[in-house]
């Protein structure tokens, strides 16, 4: 309970006084970007999507294997031992026996391409359906490798979150109906994880070995000791949504760029602010476009003279009012930009970032495109210097603070919660993390760029924080390994929604987060 | 310090409108913790004087008895956490997750606002109006005002958090200044390149060489020698009148140039008259050498072409000719502008002739057909394809005009007619509205 007398004199509730208040500076930002999931400029989709089942299986299935036998090796069930067996076909029944595979679930209202061809729909839509699973059950969940594919039952799946593309090794036999009996069921668990600082320096050796190429960059230097001060923070946020017709959180955006700027509050809570050191937008700055509005209807009278373009029906507002917003803020503040579902970028994964000719007044912020040519010699200076304005891949990872961070836009996630009756979208983080990979439903349900030579979503290295953006809501954990990893997930919630952001400890990685209401 | 007083009353009260402190700071250039301090002061005297007479709006921050700690986790703010199955070892408590809270109120609510505060960190007036604040999303208007204002180097001098480190890239290309000086130095070239290719199977087709090999090479260097002295005019006034040159070009260039061209090349004349509209719409060349299946491809074509584009393209026939004339150097521009220096160069190596004999001289000649076909899902697809289209034509010293030499297959000395009368610029659509 507050009152106004008690607040009677706080600093900024009086006269103006003469003296003035002092500059305050942002803390440096200790950032490395990297660019696992970037792709190739001459991207070709003619490849077959088979390979990446094939690559995850052979990133995984080692240390599914290495799991399974250390917790099944001599194991005796009804006087009988456990054998591994290599592929899922060569299964026998009756046979007490462990194997590794890949889940597929087939599900009642899952899209299936087989289904598309044999109707003659050649043109997938979008699927519109909230949910893949169906309330009447009828859905049936297989191991597949690639010798075959067997069916698994048993009550203990029940327990376990399973989607689509997940490696698990599962122990049992099979009955007389050609199923798998499930016993027990094995993931690979967290991958190993990196040491802190592992890619970058902290902030007082970084300054010093950059010192010489940097020469511009001297006088900051000398506030090197002011960096290591114990609390910064990176700030997140997603779903800023920036919308050409709704303006019904506008004065929220607006609120959260003079937050981030520190020109609101007062100068004690404005010092607070300087240690957000970084802003990471993950995912969904820009609003559907809303079709429902006149001006769709009136432009459709019209004839489409231009390749049946009609520049009446475009609304630039959306990406202007982003522009804007990045173009206040990168004078004080770095940002990380993932591209989400709803962002003008490529739809599959891993989405490629935003270009920077969408923000005609921040992308001087960006860093300087990249020649062929000059590639190989760039990627180098690249990597070392981000642009201050990142605009990044969804998924993405980078090493912030000396903390591995990998984040998503949410559709990874969103797609698992389709698979599965249950809101705990936590325990699906958590679960994508001892599955060891960040986007199992790709391709099958997630549109995803046919890889060939690599599958970049299986995790190779345990992140420090991960991060989910354009959430329902909120929700943060922290999950531990059995190496003693120890990771934090978080939810970030969509802005446009709940008006929240999340503000990260980069020492601690606690995690606190701020409400706007207006 | 007066200065703001009379900044707001002027604002407020005179003109009605809503001051942030974003904006007071940037239109009077204060720190903007200065700026909210004005507002209060502003808010305090004038009401003191009548009250109600301005009505502010107050941005608080702090933390709120609801929205933290365990009431959160009841809520369903972290609720999630406790029904991890998959891995039971990494079962946590809940974690309580600091929240702060950032509202803005209407003074008229600014203290049941505060009774919900568990603890204010800071809190100042946010803007001052004239009215009572009912829907603080029109403050929306107000707040961008400020930005309106907003300069580079507002943020070094006003703005309370400054980041030495920022970076911004140099431009590697030409700036946006640049770039607008470049496409009116662009249009020069462009102007220049586009009378050349127009021209320049024009000067070499129409002379005569007795063998095959040498016609190419030779016309090949007539061709270049005639479009640079041809072009070279153009190009210098081009540069100084911008686009409007490439309206008037059109119809200048035709009697400028050939009047150039007499004097210098005896072929340029005819060659222009029948050659010029047979290089740009060469959609009634055809690739065999035959009269006989062209002339049936031809008159298909024509018939076909007609109806559909009368279906097709109505709007567009409703537009006058001169318009048409004007449009076609802006549509060609672009590309010119792309590869200004290659096109001319393959134009002239387009041509093959064969023989030459009393006064006429026959061959062949590349040339880009387009071809309308309907596709299986019953849609009209123009298709562009490159073929050899044999000619015949007069020598370049007589100066008679293709159309009057009787000997002529009579298509082939139609055709180059009909574009020969139409003018220099033949678009597509003019050749369609003749017929």
């Amino acid at each position: 309970m507050v009152t106004l007398d008690e607040l009677a004199d706080t600093s900024l509730l009086q006269k103006p006084s003469a003296e003035g208040f002092g500059l305050l500076e942002r803390t440096a930002s200790n950032y490395k970007s990297l660019d696992t999931f970037s792709l190739p400029k001459d991207r070709q989709y003619q490849q077959q999507f088979a390979d990446i089942y094939f690559l995850r299986l052979t990133k995984i299935k080692p240390a599914v294997e290495e799991v399974a036998s250390a917790a099944w090796e001599g194991t005796i069930l009804g006087g009988e031992t456990a054998t591994k067996v290599d592929r899922v076909l060569d299964v026998r029944q009756g046979q007490l026996c462990w194997v590794a595979g890949t889940v597929y679930m087939d599900m009642p209202l899952k899209p299936s391409v087989l289904e598309d061809v044999s109707k003659d729909r050649w043109i997938s839509a979008p699927t519109t359906v909230g949910h893949y699973y169906s309330e009447n059950g009828g859905e049936s969940i297989m191991l597949e490798d690639d010798s075959g594919r067997i069916r698994l039952v048993g009550a203990i799946l029940k327990d376990y979150f399973l989607v689509t593309g997940c490696i698990i090794a599962v122990m049992g036999t099979e009955n007389v109906n050609g199923e798998f009996e499930v016993i027990d069921l094995k993931f690979a668990d967290l991958p190993p994880q990196p040491e802190r600082w592992s890619l970058s320096k902290p902030s007082a050796a970084d300054g010093a070995s950059k010192k010489p190429k940097l020469k511009g960059e001297d006088v900051e230097m000398a506030d090197v000791p002011a960096a290591s001060r114990p609390s910064k923070k990176i700030a997140l946020v997603s779903g800023l949504e920036f919308s050409g017709t709704d303006t019904s959180y506008a004065m929220e955006l607006n609120l959260l760029l003079e937050f981030l700027l520190g020109e609101a509050l007062d100068p004690s809570a404005q010092s607070e602010l300087t240690h957000i050191s970084r802003l990471i937008i993950a995912g969904n700055s820009i609003a559907k476009p809303s079709h429902d509005d006149a001006t769709t209807t009136a432009a459709e009278k019209k004839p489409h003279k231009k390749y049946g373009y009609d520049s009446s029906s475009y609304n630039p507002l959306p990406s202007q009012l982003l522009d804007t917003f990045l173009s206040t803020l990168l004078p004080t503040l770095p940002i990380t930009l993932l591209p989400g579902e709803l962002d003008p970028a490529n739809t599959s994964y891993p989405q490629q970032p935003i270009h920077p000719a969408m923000f005609p007044r921040s992308r001087s912020y960006t860093a300087a495109p990249v020649t062929a040519p000059e590639e190989a010699q760039q990627q180098q200076q690249q990597q070392k210097q981000p642009g201050w304005l990142d605009n990044v891949t969804n998924p993405w990872e980078g090493e912030v603070e000396g903390w591995r961070v990998l984040g998503t836009g949410g559709q990874n996630l969103d797609d698992i919660c389709k698979y599965i009756d249950s809101d705990d979208r936590l325990g699906m983080m958590e679960a994508m993390c001892r599955w060891r990979c960040c986007a199992p439903t790709a391709p099958d349900t997630l549109w995803a760029y046919p890889f060939q030579e690599d599958e970049p979503f299986v995790m190779r290295e345990c992140p420090h924080l991960y991060f989910v953006g354009c959430q329902p809501e909120f929700g943060t954990k922290v999950i531990e390994g059995p190496q003693g990893q120890m990771v934090r997930l978080i939810l970030v919630p969509s802005f446009a929604a709940t008006r929240e952001i999340v503000l990260v400890d980069t020492e601690t990685l606690d995690v606190s987060k701020v409400k706007i209401t207006a | 310090m007066d200065k703001y007083n009379k900044f707001l009353a002027e604002n407020v009260l005179t003109e009605d409108k809503v001051v942030t402190y974003r904006l007071l700071s940037r239109a009077l250039q204060v720190h903007v913790n200065t700026a909210k301090q004005m507002l209060y002061d502003f808010h305090r005297s004038q009401n003191a004087k009548r009250p109600g007479a301005v009505h502010a709006t107050y941005l608080v921050f702090g933390t709120k008895k609801d929205d933290d700690g365990p009431p959160a986790a009841r809520n369903g703010g972290d609720v999630d956490v406790e029904m991890t199955s998959s891995a039971p070892e990494a079962e946590q408590p809940t974690t309580v997750v600091p929240t702060s809270t950032l509202s803005l109120v209407p003074e008229e609510q600014l203290e049941e606002t505060l009774a919900n505060y568990e603890e204010v960190t800071s809190i100042h007036v946010y803007s001052i109006g004239p009215h009572p604040t009912k829907d603080l999303a029109l403050l929306v208007d107000a707040a961008n005002e400020a930005l309106s204002l907003d300069s580079s180097d507002y943020q070094k001098s006003l703005g309370p958090i400054n980041n030495p480190r920022v970076r911004r890239r140099e431009r590697q290309g030409p700036g946006l200044k640049a770039a607008a000086a470049a496409t009116t130095a662009v249009n020069a070239p462009a102007k220049s390149a586009f009378p050349k290719t127009a021209l320049a199977p024009a000067s070499g087709k129409v002379k005569e060489e007795p063998k095959p090999a040498q016609s190419v090479q030779e016309t090949a260097e007539k061709a270049s020698s005639g479009p640079t002295r041809k072009a070279a005019p153009p190009s210098k006034r081009g540069a100084g009148s911008g686009i409007m040159q490439a309206f008037s070009k059109a119809a200048t260039k035709q009697g400028q140039v050939k009047k150039a061209a007499e004097s210098s090349q005896p072929a340029a004349p005819s060659g222009e008259e029948s050659m010029q509209p047979l290089s740009d719409d060469g959609e009634d060349d055809e690739e065999l050498p035959q009269p006989k299946p062209r002339s049936i491809s031809g008159t298909k074509s024509k018939k076909q072409r007609e109806e559909e584009l009368r279906r097709m393209m109505e709007e567009e026939d409703e537009e006058d000719q001169a318009s048409e004339e004007a449009e076609t150097p802006l549509e060609e521009e672009p590309m010119e502008e792309d590869l200004p220096a290659p096109e001319p160069a393959k134009e002239q190596e387009t041509e093959v002739v064969t023989s030459s004999s009393n006064g006429r001289r026959r061959g062949k000649r590349r040339v880009v057909r387009k071809k309308q076909i309907m596709d299986e899902q019953g849609y009209l697809v123009t298709i562009q394809e490159p073929g050899w289209e044999s000619f015949s034509e007069d020598e370049p010293p007589p100066t008679t005009k293709p159309k009057t030499t009787s000997s002529a297959p009579a298509a082939q000395a139609g055709k180059p007619k009909k574009g020969g009368q139409k003018g220099g610029q033949g678009s597509i659509m003019s050749f369609f509205s003749k017929k």
